[in-house]
């Protein structure tokens, strides 16, 4: 296997395989999960949800539940909106907002809305009681296509819209006609894209725990962004938001369906009514059912070339399909902006124009699932440029190469404002097609076709824009770190970052005792309670690794100047002359005098104390609070509206060697290597990790994950023998090769990149396996790939059309 | 009813409902909330124990079919605060994130590790298909299966060491790694 890296001397301990701290109790079988949790008269929730996709509920009579032995509390909807409001905005940027209760009031609007739910002393006796809650619905009808919601006389989900239209916007960075017009041909793709998620295996959870007396909440749960819940939460309870605190500990996976709070606020409903503690723990079903989905969009993309291959134009209209809402109860209608900004990908493009709609339809809430609207981006620039070079008779991968981005460009500000910090396409396509042999497979795919076999190979350029900073919105732009030396010598960094298995615990030690000369051993990360650390926004937009660990760089860098002031002050020496090395601050040239982080903690805080100790008009501490913001974040949009809101963009070319079985449609993955570029590394493991587990969640989606609805409204994948998301025997190991080119806008040189497999791989697999069926002449539109889309094609096109 | 059964070699008789499922006396009963539940069609596989030796998802069993057996739960493997070598394993080669899948994946790598099969990559993956990970994408799970392997004596074939070898990314910069 050919694996290049080009990286960094490593010095300190960024750029380091440091094992990862919480491994241990994550091993052992001593996680702290939030369904782990039991606390004395704790009762159960279990939730009673719509069999309709659209629904006028007409009567609920909860009387026989409530009657059941251990049954405490039935809840309706129309009882909860008597003492809670209804879900806040998580995002609010020229959308049209809907009202909705955690607790369907008067309507149903997608199969699985909770209508009522029961609190109970045990689980099986809360789900007992489901059974005896009598609901009558007037059943409406459903909507479940863009096209549907959009239909002249389509049922509305929120009348008072008078459409069912969420979200309509536009941009034109110049004239788009004219510049077709002058183009020598002209390429159209109708680029479609199906709805699936994150289905992290820790589904969601809740335990609420109600002080009465006091007026507070606390509210266990297992999210990604504790504390955008907790004002979410506040808000939608009435409760003071000082009132209320969100735990999380350890989270079995986001993927960022776990940035808000929809199903968790029922239990926390439970909970203030009856006084008692509420768990809630959500099934599979549920989880699938109730969502957050992702994707579900159709792009028309017209693009102009010159005689040369030369993107000149491209004029789109983007479509998605946001379920009963991609505003409140998740934001998932935001990424269809994200996706207009970043069209352009890994291209140069002169001139650009779109129309976004974003609808409403009877399918579960949409919100974001590693990409928000970036994955939108990658798969439809990417599967343009390849139904682009068919049909201009030239190799993709030439394509590619006439309009990337040049190396020797960044910092490159793109025609929509966004700026690319750093990369090198044309050598990560360089580098993937090496690692595949690209042109020892074209022999041997030329050798196989004679033998009647199908191989493709398939490449995808990605763009991973990372740590957004958006305005009105949960996902805003800004991260506080504090880092705190205790008295001997002991180092904590408090973050708003959550650890949910990508690491932070360990990476972001890593980078505080880098700053402090200490070992990450001495580094304790605290995270996930809103009591405890700064209100910080969490992990999602990959953005750990831009606002978390610039935040504790800086943290970390004050503290840092603190102990060299403090240690000028005892040792008498100018502050010039002493440097921190080894744990310890030195006097240079007097090896005498040092004096380690933990002599300088004791006399700052006890032995003897600050008077004699910490310079005139410092503060008695070495603790040190820091925020971190873009340099480059841009809100004000210029007069054609473009805005920069991202600032670190890794790259990476994916590439893929598949087989088609034309007897059954099954597509077998041979290869998969990820030519990968994220700035300076800071743990090399983690990273790799990250990129093995995003592809393999990008691969499920391209070929075999799916929520899909039928007409009616019903969910036809609601556990994992129908949501079929890869095991370990469907795909083979992912390979990653490194390039470095650190970010000039962050302070270590580091890009988040926990999203890039999944935003790269569909697109190279889809290109892979349209590849292998260039034969038959088969070109590939609708998703996922599964056996029963792909035999019909197949069988199809051997007959001849 | 009064169940009888071995967990991590202590004796444990319990009164339970015959509807109760094995996960959930582990987990709600026993405070054993090493087990995990992922789903509730046994494909996810977070809930994986050992029953008389046998990978069994604890969410498709009722307790009381465990009757006098020995079950094996994830706390089991660890000796006091050190870990089993598997356990090991998947802590070098960085084959757990955020962890929830992974009690069930150890548990039926004891098992697949226990069986006398020669061991590859595509083994490896076949034995491991009843449990999901979406963190992973599995290429350091079989890593660390293959290096546990190794680590408890069981020789792996030429095949299943060459297929170690290719997973394992190579470390970045001449000094990596402690």
């Amino acid at each position: 296997m050919a694996t290049t890296t080009e990286v960094s001397q490593v010095q300190g301990w960024v750029g380091r395989n440091v094992p990862r701290r919480q491994d241990a109790r994550l091993l052992m079988g001593h996680g702290r999960y939030v369904d782990d949790l039991k606390l004395p008269g704790m009762l159960y929730c279990a939730v009673l949800r719509s069999p309709h996709a659209h629904a006028r509920i007409v009567r609920i009579d909860t009387s026989r539940a409530k009657a059941m032995p251990g049954v405490v509390e039935v809840l309706t909807g129309a009882e909860a909106a008597g003492f809670s409001g209804p879900m806040p905005p998580t995002i609010n940027i020229a959308m049209t907002l809907n009202e909705s209760y955690a607790i369907a009031v008067d309507k149903a609007r997608y199969q699985g809305e909770p209508v009522a739910a029961v609190a109970a002393v045990d689980r099986y006796r809360a789900e007992d009681a489901l059974e005896e809650i009598e609901v009558e619905y007037e059943v409406l009808p459903a909507v479940t296509t863009i096209e549907a919601a959009l239909a002249e006389g389509a049922p509305l989900l929120y009348e008072e819209w008078g459409t069912n239209v969420e979200l309509a916007w536009g941009m034109k960075t110049g004239d788009v006609d004219a510049a077709l017009a002058a183009s020598d041909s002209v390429v159209e793709a109708t680029i479609p894209h199906h709805r699936y998620t994150g289905t992290a295996i820790e589904a969601r959870g809740v335990v609420a725990v109600y002080d009465a007396i006091d007026g507070e909440l606390t509210v266990h749960m297992s999210t990604q962004a504790p504390h955008q819940c907790r004002t979410l939460l506040a808000e939608t309870l009435g409760l003071p938001e000082h009132r209320v605190r969100v735990i999380a500990r350890d989270v079995g996976g986001g993927f960022g369906n776990k940035l808000q709070v929809d199903g968790e606020i029922v239990p926390c409903l439970l909970a203030i009514r009856t006084g008692r503690t509420v768990k809630w723990t959500e099934t599979r079903s549920e989880n699938l059912r109730s969502g957050v989905h992702s994707r579900d969009y159709v792009w028309e993309m017209t693009g102009g070339f010159s005689a040369d291959g030369r993107l000149t134009a491209l004029k789109t209209q983007l479509a998605g399909d946001a379920g009963c809402d991609g505003t409140n109860r998740s934001s998932g209608v935001g990424a269809l902006l994200v996706a207009a900004y970043y069209t352009p990908g890994a291209y140069h493009l002169p001139v650009f124009s779109i129309d976004v709609t974003g609808v409403v339809t009877n399918k579960a809430p949409s919100g974001a699932y590693r990409g928000y609207g970036k994955d939108v981006a990658t798969y439809a620039i990417e599967r343009f440029m390849e139904i682009a070079a068919r049909k201009l008779g030239v190799p993709s991968d030439e394509l590619r190469r006439r309009n990337f981005i040049q190396p020797d460009e960044y910092p490159y500000t793109t025609v929509t404002g966004p700026i690319h910090d750093s990369g090198d396409h044309p050598r990560l396509l360089a580098t993937a097609q090496q690692m595949l042999d690209h042109d020892k497979f074209r022999q041997r795919q030329e050798e196989a076709r004679q033998a009647g076999r199908y191989l493709g190979i398939g490449y995808a350029s990605m763009l991973e824009p990372s740590g957004a900073a958006v305005p009105n919105c949960i996902f805003n732009g800004y991260e506080p770190a504090i880092v705190r030396v205790s008295p001997e010598g002991g180092v904590t960094l408090l973050t708003g970052l959550q650890d949910i298995g990508q690491g932070v615990e360990t990476t972001l030690a890593q980078v505080v005792a880098d700053e402090l000369t200490v070992s990450p051993e001495d580094v304790k990360v605290v995270y996930g309670d809103t009591e405890t650390v700064p209100y910080g926004l969490g992990p999602w937009s990959s953005r750990g690794a831009s606002y978390g660990v610039s935040a504790a760089v800086l943290a970390a860098r004050k503290v840092k100047e603190k102990i060299l002031k403090v240690a000028a002050n005892l040792m008498e020496a100018p502050i010039a002359d002493v440097e921190l090395a080894g744990g310890a601050a030195q006097v240079r040239g007097v090896p005498e005098k040092r004096m380690t982080i933990a002599d300088i903690g004791r006399a700052v805080y006890l032995w003897p104390g600050p008077y004699v100790t910490v310079p005139e008009g410092e503060e008695p501490s070495l603790e040190a609070t820091a925020y971190w913001t873009s340099p480059i974040v841009r809100w004000i949009p210029d007069e054609v509206g473009t805005l920069s809101v991202y600032t670190t963009h890794p790259t990476a070319c994916f590439g893929t060697i598949v087989e088609v079985d034309p007897q059954t449609g099954q597509v077998k993955l041979e290869r998969v290597v990820v030519a990968h570029e994220c700035g300076t590394i800071i743990n090399p493991m983690v990273v790799d990790g990250q990129i093995s587990g995003g592809t393999v969640q990008g691969i499920g989606g391209a070929l075999g994950e799916e929520l899909r609805y039928d007409e009616a409204g019903n969910l036809l994948n609601t556990g994992f023998m129908t949501y079929l998301a890869p095991t370990a025997a469907d795909v083979p190991p992912i390979e990653v090769a490194h390039l470095e080119l650190p970010s000039p806008f962050t302070p270590l040189g580091t890009k988040g990149m926990g999203e890039g497999g999944a935003i790269g791989a569909p697109a190279a697999v889809v290109n892979a396996v349209e590849d292998a069926l260039a034969p038959l002449g088969i070109a590939l539109s609708e998703l996922p790939l599964s056996p029963d889309r792909l035999l019909p094609l197949i069988r199809r096109a051997q007959q001849g059309g | 009813m009064r169940i009888a059964m071995s967990i991590n070699g202590t004796d444990h008789e319990v009164d339970v409902d015959a509807r109760v499922l094995l996960a959930d006396l582990l987990r709600d009963d026993l405070g054993l909330t090493g087990t995990h539940l992922g789903c509730e069609d046994g494909k996810c596989g977070a809930c994986t124990v050992l029953v008389d030796g046998q990978a069994t998802k604890s969410c498709m069993v009722f307790a009381v079919q465990a009757d006098g057996s020995a079950v094996e739960t994830v706390e089991g493997l660890a000796t006091g605060t050190t870990l089993h070598p598997i356990q090991a394993a998947f802590h070098e080669a960085h084959a757990l994130q955020c962890g929830f899948c992974t009690p069930g994946i150890l548990m039926a790598t004891k098992a697949m590790l226990a069986g006398g099969e020669e061991l590859t990559d595509a083994r490896v993956r076949t034995a491991l298909a009843g449990n999901l990970c979406r963190c992973t994408g599995y290429t350091n799970i079989v890593k660390a299966v293959l290096e546990a392997a190794e680590a408890l004596g069981r020789e792996p074939t030429d095949a299943g060491k060459a297929a170690a070898k290719a997973t394992r990314t190579e470390p970045v910069g001449a000094t990596a790694g402690q």
